[in-house]
């Protein structure tokens, strides 16, 4: 067992997990309308990261692992600049273990 | 396979909506059951663990040809701090009120006896909107395709777009919902029950509050499968989100905490998944039906977290037989309006196992206090430290010292309401 097993980074976890690209954007978002939100809840909710701050909001759908929760806040807490939907039937990622 | 000429159209083949398309097939109802992922249980994540009788009120004996991991026969709570830890075990010599499971082996199954009583199933179809006419629901549309149908049950999760285009729902709140992480990982079957103290094929539900959420909203759970560990964390929206903690960061805290640790000691990472669960009750949705449609599972809050027990699945299950049930009444009087729909509410109401939904429906609002995930679960560690450390200073008795341990943690006045509060709630 080394320690590096044991720390597991968010890159590892989600490369466990196969994804099929939608070749169609399913996830879309107002990044100008970013820097009026004081919380952005979207860094902290999504349990992939698929949101980052990096001097302005930047997304990478290609771990998302569709829950949803990235709209909620951002709906709630945040500036309603996250538009959202399922990707499109068969695409997306698959769970083998849920 | 045309997906024109069915009467009733089940989107989601989850557990709600195979449990629904079974009872219907099963009485020469022509039943369409669409699926977004490729296959049924592919986009589904759970912690771990099915009651049984649910599936047994859907199945009969064959309920035993589920793909069953392990049944529970242990179930635990520990209390977390940093360094300490105290648990709570019960051990059951009921051995088969509920199991563990993996969702892309389970929901697949129930699928195949949806099919297998007749229900016709397709993969891989995302439904976008529903057709409407005067406001009853007459069918839905999945990209080019209009699939009419005399109705529609909605069993399509936690983000239920079908409930929200009916007008039932509107967006959920970040304290109606929770995230819920889990890593699996892979042991040898020996290893697991050497290490959790269990007999051969023997399995174990555990529960863990305080630390693993640092304090946030939710907790930590462990279920056992055949030959892995599904270790994870449910974590409030609205806690995670307003605190600032990226939520993927709590799984390495309390995964290398010194108790979790030594379980997952040497195994290998099969996956990480994660899901939303819809934390508020029933009462999430205005109404579970309107002309033409009724909602079961998720969609409709069909689920209980009371603190101590998590059920999901058997509730959808038997929310998704009621629904079936309700249209085979509206079909012998040919009239699906909502109306003849609202039985729906009176049967989930009726149904005694669905009806524990509505007896601790004030059990969400309870979770919301924070001192449930920080201040309690420190306080019974520390009064447990305190009990059974022996050392050169003497010791108190046993009252004492939890008085001594509230102190400066929280006022005895308080700790009462929410004692008092407690009973009432649960």
């Amino acid at each position: 067992m080394t320690e590096s097993e044991e720390k597991l980074s968010l890159d590892k976890r989600l490369g466990t997990l196969s994804f099929n690209k939608d070749p169609e954007p399913f996830i879309t978002v107002d990044t100008e309308t970013c820097f009026k939100c004081e919380k952005k809840p979207c860094l902290y909710i999504c349990p992939a990261q698929v949101y980052v701050w990096e001097e302005k909001l930047v997304y990478n759908t290609e771990g998302c692992m569709e829950t949803g929760a990235c709209l909620i806040v951002c709906h709630k807490l945040g500036a309603k600049a996250i538009h959202w939907k399922y990707p499109s039937g068969g695409h997306g990622v698959t769970f083998t273990q849920g | 396979m045309s997906m024109e000429g069915f009467e009733v159209a089940v989107v989601g083949a989850g557990p709600a909506g195979s449990a629904a398309a079974l009872t219907l097939a099963k009485e020469g109802v022509q039943v369409l059951l669409l699926e977004r992922g490729s296959f049924p249980g592919s986009k589904n994540v759970f912690g771990g663990r099915i009651y049984t009788y649910a599936l047994k009120r859907l199945l009969g004996d064959r309920w035993k040809q589920a793909p069953i991991e392990r049944f529970i026969r242990k179930e635990g709570i520990t209390f977390m701090t940093n360094e300490n830890s105290f648990t709570v075990e019960f051990e059951s010599k009921e051995t088969q009120t509920s199991f563990t499971a993996i969702r892309a082996r389970f929901d697949k199954w129930l699928a195949e006896e949806a099919e297998k009583a007749g229900a016709s199933l397709i993969n891989d179809v995302r439904v976008d909107d529903l057709m409407m006419d005067n406001g009853q629901v007459k069918g839905i549309i999945a990209g080019q395709d209009k699939i009419p149908a005399e109705a529609v049950i909605a069993c399509d999760g936690t983000t239920t777009n079908l409930a929200r285009k009916a007008g039932l729902i509107t967006m959920l709140n970040p304290e109606e919902i929770s995230i819920g992480m889990k890593d699996v990982t892979e042991l040898p079957a020996e290893t697991i029950e050497e290490r959790l103290g269990l007999e051969s094929g023997e399995g174990m539900a555990h529960v863990y509050a305080g630390y693993p959420t640092k304090g946030l909203r939710g907790g930590g759970f462990l279920y056992t499968n055949k030959n892995s560990l599904s270790l994870g964390l449910v974590v409030g929206g609205d806690d995670v989100s307003l605190k600032a903690i990226p939520s993927h960061t709590l799984m390495n805290t309390f995964r290398e905490h010194a108790r979790i640790k030594r379980l997952v000691r040497g195994g290998k990472t099969l996956e990480y998944d994660a899901h939303m669960i819809p934390e508020a009750g029933p009462g999430m949705i205005n109404r579970p039906f309107t002309g033409g449609m009724l909602v079961a599972g998720d969609a409709a809050g069909h689920l209980l977290n009371n603190g101590y027990t998590f059920r999901g699945v058997d509730m959808a299950i038997m929310a998704g037989i009621a629904a079936a049930e309700t249209i085979l009444e509206a079909r012998k009087k040919k009239d699906y309006s909502a109306n003849s729909l609202r039985s729906y509410a009176k049967r989930l109401k009726s149904e005694p196992s669905l009806k524990d939904m509505y007896t601790f429906s004030k059990v969400p609002n309870y979770l919301r206090n924070r001192r449930l995930y920080s201040v309690y679960p420190e306080l019974v560690c520390s009064a447990a430290e305190a009990v059974y450390r022996v050392d050169s200073k003497g010791k108190r008795k046993i009252y004492k010292e939890l008085r001594a341990q509230t102190k400066g943690r929280v006022s005895t006045l308080t700790l009462i309401r929410d004692l008092l509060r407690g009973a009432r709630t649960f």
